[in-house]
């Protein structure tokens, strides 16, 4: 078993006032709370604004809502590491975003510039609702407890829950 | 043209979205001529303006930060001058050049951030940043390096560099101690010189031959390159109060857009961000600001809206310039913050947002509750101006393959830096040909 890695940050992205999106900075805050170490990084709107907070940490655990198709509530851990054609899951290189790239864009890029975090792994929630306004779904709020529990996890030096 | 008639040329976008499909483009083109060129950008704006009647007038600041991760210091920062307007309230002038320093914090990083990682690649190239960074390493830390600054100054006085959770009407919760403050001086002064060398830089890049012919709207603030306060003020001559020009800055719905679109008088499309800025107040600028523009080649304005990459460089220095002036001459507000007792009545509050002018109104009661919300981000007052540009553009490249002329359309609508982000994460182009 690992130790627990020295540095932590946990990152929480999305926006509170769009419904379930509010799940990944809800997560992030609550885990670090519990687990009584790690930085928290958001509410983020914008990957990119993880440069510079991330830098060069042991672990970053970036928690999100997704949008898969999947049971609303589902909790999905991905750590992203090269793949055997030595790209990252989750996105292809060009972007036609007029403001943000992906995580994984911003991943590939600290790391041109070493100053990516050593570990990186993503907890997904299973969004239901992400139209205007405050408050979980109740898939999503059944959801918050095990996806705290996932992250404090990782803070502590376990595997990924799921 | 390329396309029959009846053809329609669908250019798909796949982008790494959490939130999909309010961003789009849509372009008609009728025997070779544009016809119409619709940009719908989704606005939160809208929502949070239902929300916070209702709520309490302190409450505004951190509730309308929320709608841009990008600019929350802006929306603070309009909202408070806002409700001190409403309550007949002069802040202290020590909060005041706090609140600059703040403000150039988020300059700063969102500057660096869109010249170096979303704008400079269309100029070199470049798919993305991360090619970008492949390419050049040594550009790419430098803008991440003053970035980092941008942040620190925002942690510094804001609390948090995403977020910040300082900021209250009437002032601070809480005035940064002089010695956190001194230790920005080291970082701040390196950022300057990497934004020089920023100007440098950019100055090198090939710009298309491109003119535009645009009504521009900037604060003006006298002695001073405005930022947090001042008077709207037009290219052709008009100097308004704050709510003289929420009364002339009329917002009408349009049929393809969740968005208002800005007009002058109910007539008149305008342009606020960089450009206008620059056009307005080049004289303005510090000595080493207005010296590196000049080097530049830069005059007293710019129209060409593929330079606006340039003039935000030369915003650069000048915000780094500021904030170790303000830096140098820092004095804690004590208090932090002046009482604020509401009253009965209407305030308007302007301020420039990086990316332009942003507008918010306020009705609130005797308690201090929010009766009526009206806010209006940069990127509404811009977006008629942008799909004029547009237009220009397509019908330049209507032989251009579907690749090619989407990618024309998104560099031009990044040269106004629009606040996209606060909600999608793409532009979704369609052209249709009949």
């Amino acid at each position: 078993m690992m130790g627990p890695p020295a540095r932590v940050v946990v990152a929480g992205l999305g926006s509170e006032f769009r419904r379930d999106d509010g799940a990944g900075p809800l997560v992030a805050e609550r885990a670090v709370t519990r687990a009584g170490r790690g930085t928290v990084i958001g509410p983020l709107a914008d990957p990119l604004d993880l440069l510079g907070e991330w830098d060069d940490a042991d672990l970053a655990v970036v928690v999100d809502a997704v949008h898969s198709g999947r049971v609303p509530g589902t909790l999905t851990t991905v750590e992203l590491v090269d793949g055997p054609d030595g790209e990252l899951p989750g996105g292809h290189r060009g972007s036609s975003s007029t403001h943000g790239i992906g995580l994984a864009g911003v991943l590939r890029l600290a790391r041109a510039v070493d100053r990516a975090p050593r570990r990186v792994v993503v907890v997904g929630i299973e969004g239901d609702d992400f139209g205007q306004g405050t408050g979980l779904s109740p898939a999503v709020q059944a959801a918050v407890p095990a996806a705290v529990s996932c992250v404090v996890d990782l803070i502590e030096g376990g595997a990924p829950c799921a | 043209m390329t396309h029959g008639s009846g053809v329609r040329r669908t250019i798909g976008v796949e982008g790494i979205s959490r939130v999909e499909g309010e961003g789009s483009l849509r372009v008609e083109v009728r025997d070779g001529t544009v016809t119409d060129v619709a940009l719908d950008i989704f606005e939160p704006p809208r929502y949070f303006e239902a929300l916070l009647v209702g709520r309490h007038f302190t409450e505004a600041p951190d509730i309308t930060a929320r709608i841009c991760g990008i600019c929350p210091v802006a929306y603070q920062m309009s909202a408070c001058a806002a409700m001190e307007d409403a309550c007949g309230v002069a802040v202290d002038r020590r909060v005041q050049s706090l609140r600059r320093l703040l403000y150039c914090g988020e300059w700063i990083q969102s500057h660096a951030l869109h010249i170096y990682l979303l704008h400079a690649p269309d100029f070199l190239g470049c798919a993305d940043a991360v090619e970008l960074a492949e390419r050049d390493r040594g550009a790419v830390e430098r803008g991440l390096d003053i970035k980092r600054t941008g942040n620190l100054v925002m942690s510094t006085v804001g609390g948090r560099a995403v977020h910040p959770v300082n900021v209250k009407v009437g002032g601070f919760y809480r005035a940064p101690d002089r010695d956190a403050v001194a230790a920005l001086r080291e970082p701040l002064a390196r950022a300057r010189d990497d934004a020089l060398a920023t100007v440098t830089w950019v100055s090198g890049f090939d710009f298309p031959d491109v003119v535009g012919d645009y009504r521009f709207v900037a604060l003006r603030d006298p002695g001073r390159y405005p930022i947090e306060v001042g008077r709207p003020a037009s290219s052709e001559g008009l100097d308004l109060s704050p709510a003289e020009f929420a009364d002339l800055a009329v917002e009408e719905h349009v049929e393809h857009s969740t968005a208002l679109h800005a007009r002058l008088a109910g007539r008149d499309p305008y342009l606020t961000g960089p450009l206008a800025r620059f056009a307005l107040n080049a004289g303005v600028l510090p000595p080493v600001a207005f010296e590196a523009a000049a080097a530049a080649g830069l005059g007293q304005g710019c129209s060409n809206p593929f330079q606006s990459i340039l003039v935000r460089s030369v915003e650069l220095v000048f915000a780094c310039d500021e904030a170790l002036a303000l830096v140098e001459a820092y004095e804690p507000p004590d208090p932090p913050a002046t009482e604020v007792m509401p009253r009965p009545g209407v305030g308007t509050g302007v301020t420039e947002a990086p990316r332009g002018l942003l507008l918010h109104q306020y009705e609130i009661d005797a308690d201090g509750t929010i009766v009526k919300a009206r806010i209006m981000p940069p990127t509404s007052q811009n977006q008629l101006t942008i799909e004029a540009d547009l237009r220009r553009v397509v019908e330049r490249g209507l032989d251009l393959d579907d690749a090619d002329l989407q990618w024309r359309c998104e560099q031009t609508v990044r040269n106004h830096d629009p606040c996209i982000s606060c909600a999608a994460h793409f532009l979704d182009v369609s052209v249709v040909t009949t």
